[in-house]
């Protein structure tokens, strides 16, 4: 929280930084909290009103902690045309929970997802930021029941391929960042 | 040519010549999302070293488009002669991480030709003994025009861009009056690539009209049709064309700031973007007194968040003014009142990447190809049921058939197709018979469909139209923005109506409520609301004997929808069924133990053998989620049937 507090303050305080300060909350503290709210508020010298509109209004923008197992399905046409919904329904079988839902225990997570167009992959999800696809049906089970066993995805010996990066911040870490942020920020790849 | 410009070219080809070294070869790999997402970073990792020991050069680059072939690695060979097989730039693929070494070695041999034909794809350059790209159905009726250095050119360089010959458009744009510019973009007829196909030219002199000192470009590169990924193959494999673009509308509309909003699902792309701004910020292209013209110009990227309508003009806008991207009424248009209340430009990021060319080129060479009402080419993502998905050029008015088919193959394993789905959830549904329509804005329109960004999704007969119209109608009303109850709810009812039929629930009228409810949605503000029935539109045009089958006799042709079918096992006998029940995620396939009395009294020693005290193999069907892994381990012992048909035959 307090290095979220002070790379905040290297941001102008301007409205329009508005989404930049949101993903800055989410990235280092995988999720917007009503702390995170508070401080953006102060910081772009808004209401909290005003930082909570956005806040909810992008589907990005998470108002719980992530599980430590995040699975994202892809609802995508390309992936449902080949077995996506079928996809979802395992997930949600084998984890216990639905859609947009963690576990209990936030061990895992299964959220919606949009398609980022590697369509060529589907059916897929991501699993913590990488794509695993295209699944079979059979795959979906094994890979799900890996993962409820605490398997690392990327190690799955049965991982059909993965992306990189997998998330802003691994890309940044790779190619340096233009946000006035440079050096402040590690990257988690 | 400015001096300024002569002087940045020729440093640019002279720090990009020693890559191209006579005698070194050149092994290009392709580092773009979909290619990593195949492991094309691996397979970079374990080339590194290897190269090395060769002495060949490696060098990233962008996609070549063919998606399907994924990691492509391009072998160039100037070290061998011209008469050698293999000599020339040599496409090969998939190459798996695993096979680094053995790939290299064949492939930068004495003869690649023959000892790495198991990769090999095509020469993109002439080469002795190799079939031409050229001659690849993929590759061989494209016009690649954006595409022309993309996976070959490193978009992480802007030496390599400046050397093929980016900025030398703005140097000459620079000079030029804005009008004529404005002019030059109108008479070549370059239509809005974001989907409405408006005039480009038309619209910069909106703006360049437009009174005050004030005025913004924004680049809308949110790209939230699903299926389409246009922008991100520009973004990531050429970013400088997308930036040269941008400057060139700048001078056309007097505005000396943009802004590039991009989705946050492509971070790649972000960061190749920001990298290259920083690079063209360096070597003066952006910034303060571009080429000693006294023209200022520069850009900033604004990440998206995940919303679909934010990818409308006026939502884009209030996302970049980091409020709730809720789409307004026009007008005001954006060049009255657009981004902090100023006049502004809003193009889809195809349509900035075009204006290069054009000043380049000429309005004459840009007609060159393309149709009367869609000049020019337009670059096609295609995925779905296809034998080779992936990116590619064509000039508009191409055939549909010639596109998904001809270049893409068409659907794999003799799957036959159904339909086609264009345009974006708001693009609609065409059927297979469709498939002739010429790619180009008004046979679209006519058939009451978008032909849309450039997405383009084949599906084949196991898919169900109906289930793909529900999709796109949850689709809409997750992304509505809620400001209209017409788009909001009408899209609820879509989704109810549409998931009842699906349950097995559908009824007379419903045919009726549809249409109401598409009346309904066509009073919302904004074109999301008003396009939010094209999809079911679609169905009930075009796919009228599978819905008429899911109302009236209850069955699902496609067998997708879980209220219309049940899994039955007909094969007791088939050893793999306990795999399928040991898989099974809800664990309904079981078989009960035998109560006593069912078993042969004489098989006295219970326990002896568990198995023989089990019953038949049965699906417990309340708990059966449709979700097929059983009939993948065991398909000709697992069967999914109508279920309304199945109670009638029992019965
Ligand atoms: C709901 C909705 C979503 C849209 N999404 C996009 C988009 O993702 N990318 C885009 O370029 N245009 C999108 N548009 C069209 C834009 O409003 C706008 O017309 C376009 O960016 C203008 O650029 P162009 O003239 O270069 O096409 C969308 C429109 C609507 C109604
Ligand atoms: S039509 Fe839908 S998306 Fe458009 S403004 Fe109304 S509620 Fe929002
Ligand atoms: S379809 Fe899925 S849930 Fe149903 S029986 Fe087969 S494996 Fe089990
Ligand atoms: S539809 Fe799933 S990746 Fe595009």
């Amino acid at each position: 929280m307090e290095r979220f507090a002070g790379l905040l303050q290297q941001l102008p305080r301007e409205q329009g930084e508005m989404l930049r300060a949101l993903h800055l909350a989410q990235e280092e503290l995988g999720w917007i909290s009503r702390d995170a709210i508070r401080l953006i508020a102060r910081h772009l010298r808004v209401s909290e009103a005003q930082v909570y509109g956005p806040a909810t209004f992008y589907a990005e923008f998470r108002h719980s902690p992530p599980p430590k197992t995040l699975v994202t399905w892809c609802s995508g046409p390309s992936c449902r045309v080949v077995g996506g919904d079928r996809v979802r329904r395992i997930f949600e079988a084998e984890f216990g929970c639905r859609l947009g839902e963690n576990t209990p225990d936030d061990e895992l997570g299964l959220w919606l997802g949009q398609c980022n167009g590697t369509c060529e992959k589907a059916p897929m999800v991501w699993v913590n930021g990488r794509v695993v696809g295209p699944l079979s049906m059979v795959d979906t089970v094994k890979l799900a029941r890996g993962l409820k066993a605490g398997d690392d995805p990327i190690e799955w010996p049965e991982r059909p391929i993965k992306i990189a990066p997998a998330t802003f911040l691994e890309a940044e870490a790779t190619y340096g960042s233009e946000h006035g942020l440079d050096g402040s920020v590690e990257g988690t790849g | 040519m400015s001096s300024a410009y002569e002087e940045l070219r020729e440093a640019a080809e002279l720090s990009a010549a020693p890559r191209r070294s006579p005698s070194r070869p050149l092994v290009r790999v392709d580092l773009s999302t979909s290619s990593i997402a195949a492991e094309a970073d691996r397979l970079w990792e374990a080339l590194e070293p290897l190269a090395a020991e060769h002495e060949a050069e490696l060098m990233r680059v962008g996609t070549l488009g063919l998606s399907w072939l994924e990691p492509v690695v391009e072998v160039e060979r100037p070290d061998l002669s011209a008469a050698a097989a293999g000599g020339g730039a040599v496409v090969y693929g998939p190459v798996r991480p695993e096979q680094a070494a053995e790939f290299l070695s064949a492939a930068l041999g004495d003869n690649p030709a023959e000892d790495a034909a198991q990769w090999l794809i095509g020469a993109r350059t002439p080469t002795a003994g190799v079939p031409a790209l050229a001659d690849h159905p993929f590759w061989g009726p494209q016009e690649r025009r954006l595409m022309r250095v993309m996976g070959v050119i490193d978009p992480e360089s802007i030496d390599e861009a400046i050397a093929e010959g980016a900025y030398e458009a703005l140097d000459r744009a620079v000079t030029m009056d804005p009008m004529a510019i404005c002019d030059l973009v109108l008479a070549a007829g370059v239509g809005g690539r974001g989907g409405g196909g408006f005039p480009a030219g038309q619209k910069w002199k909106f703006l360049l009209g437009a009174p005050g000192p004030t005025k913004y470009l924004v680049c809308n590169a949110d790209e939230g049709d699903p299926g389409a990924f246009v922008n991100r193959v520009l973004m990531e494999s050429d970013p400088h064309l997308v930036i040269e673009g941008m400057a060139i509308a700048g001078k056309a509309t007097g505005s000396d700031y943009g802004f590039i909003y991009i989705r946050d699902e492509y971070p790649l792309s972000i960061a190749r973007m920001e990298l290259a701004l920083a690079q063209a910020r360096e070597r003066g292209v952006l910034g303060e007194n571009i080429f000693g013209s006294g023209f200022d110009f520069d850009l900033e990227i604004t990440r998206g968040a995940g919303s679909y309508v934010c990818g409308e003009e006026t939502g884009l806008i209030a996302s970049v003014e980091g409020i709730r991207g809720m789409p307004k009424i026009r007008p005001p248009f954006p060049a009255q009142k657009g981004v902090f209340s100023e006049p502004s430009n809003v193009n889809n990021t195809e349509t900035y990447a075009n204006v290069p060319l054009i000043i380049q080129h000429g309005d004459a060479w840009y007609r060159q190809f393309g149709t009367e009402s869609d000049p020019g080419t337009k670059m096609f993502s295609i995925s779905g049921s296809l034998e080779r998905p992936g990116i590619l050029e064509v000039p508009f008015g191409m055939g549909m058939d010639d596109l998904l088919l001809g270049c893409g193959g068409g659907p794999p394993d003799g799957h036959t197709p159904k339909g086609i789905q264009p345009g974006g959830p708001l693009g609609g549904l065409l059927p297979a018979s469709d498939l002739g329509l010429r790619l180009e804005r008004p046979p679209f329109t006519e058939r009451g469909v978008l032909l849309g960004s450039g997405g383009l999704i084949l599906f084949d007969e196991r898919a169900s139209a109906v289930d793909l119209t529900k999709y796109f109608s949850e689709f809409c009303e997750d992304e509505s923005c809620g400001r209209c109850t017409t788009c909001h709810g009408g899209s609820q009812r879509l989704v109810e109506v549409l998931e009842r039929i699906m349950h097995g629930d559908g009824r007379e009228e419903d045919l009726e409520r549809i249409g109401v409810i598409d009346k309904t949605l066509q009073n919302a503000n904004c074109l999301h609301g008003q396009f939010t029935p094209y999809a079911v539109r679609g169905l009930v045009n075009y796919f009228r004997d599978e819905l008429d089958t899911h109302i009236a006799d209850k069955r699902d042709p496609a067998r997708v929808a879980p209220g219309l079918t049940r899994y039955l096992i007909t094969d007791q006998s088939d050893p793999r069924l306990e795999q399928a029940a040991e898989l099974c995620p809800t664990s309904c396939i079981s078989r009960a133990p035998l109560e006593p009395g069912d078993a042969d009294e004489s098989d006295g020693d219970a326990g002896e053998d568990a198995a023989e005290a089990l019953g038949d193999w049965q699906i417990h069907a309340p708990s059966c989620i449709h979700c097929d892994v059983c009939r993948e381990v065991a398909p000709e012992s697992i069967r999914v049937e109508d279920r309304f048909a199945a109670t009638l035959s029992v019965i």
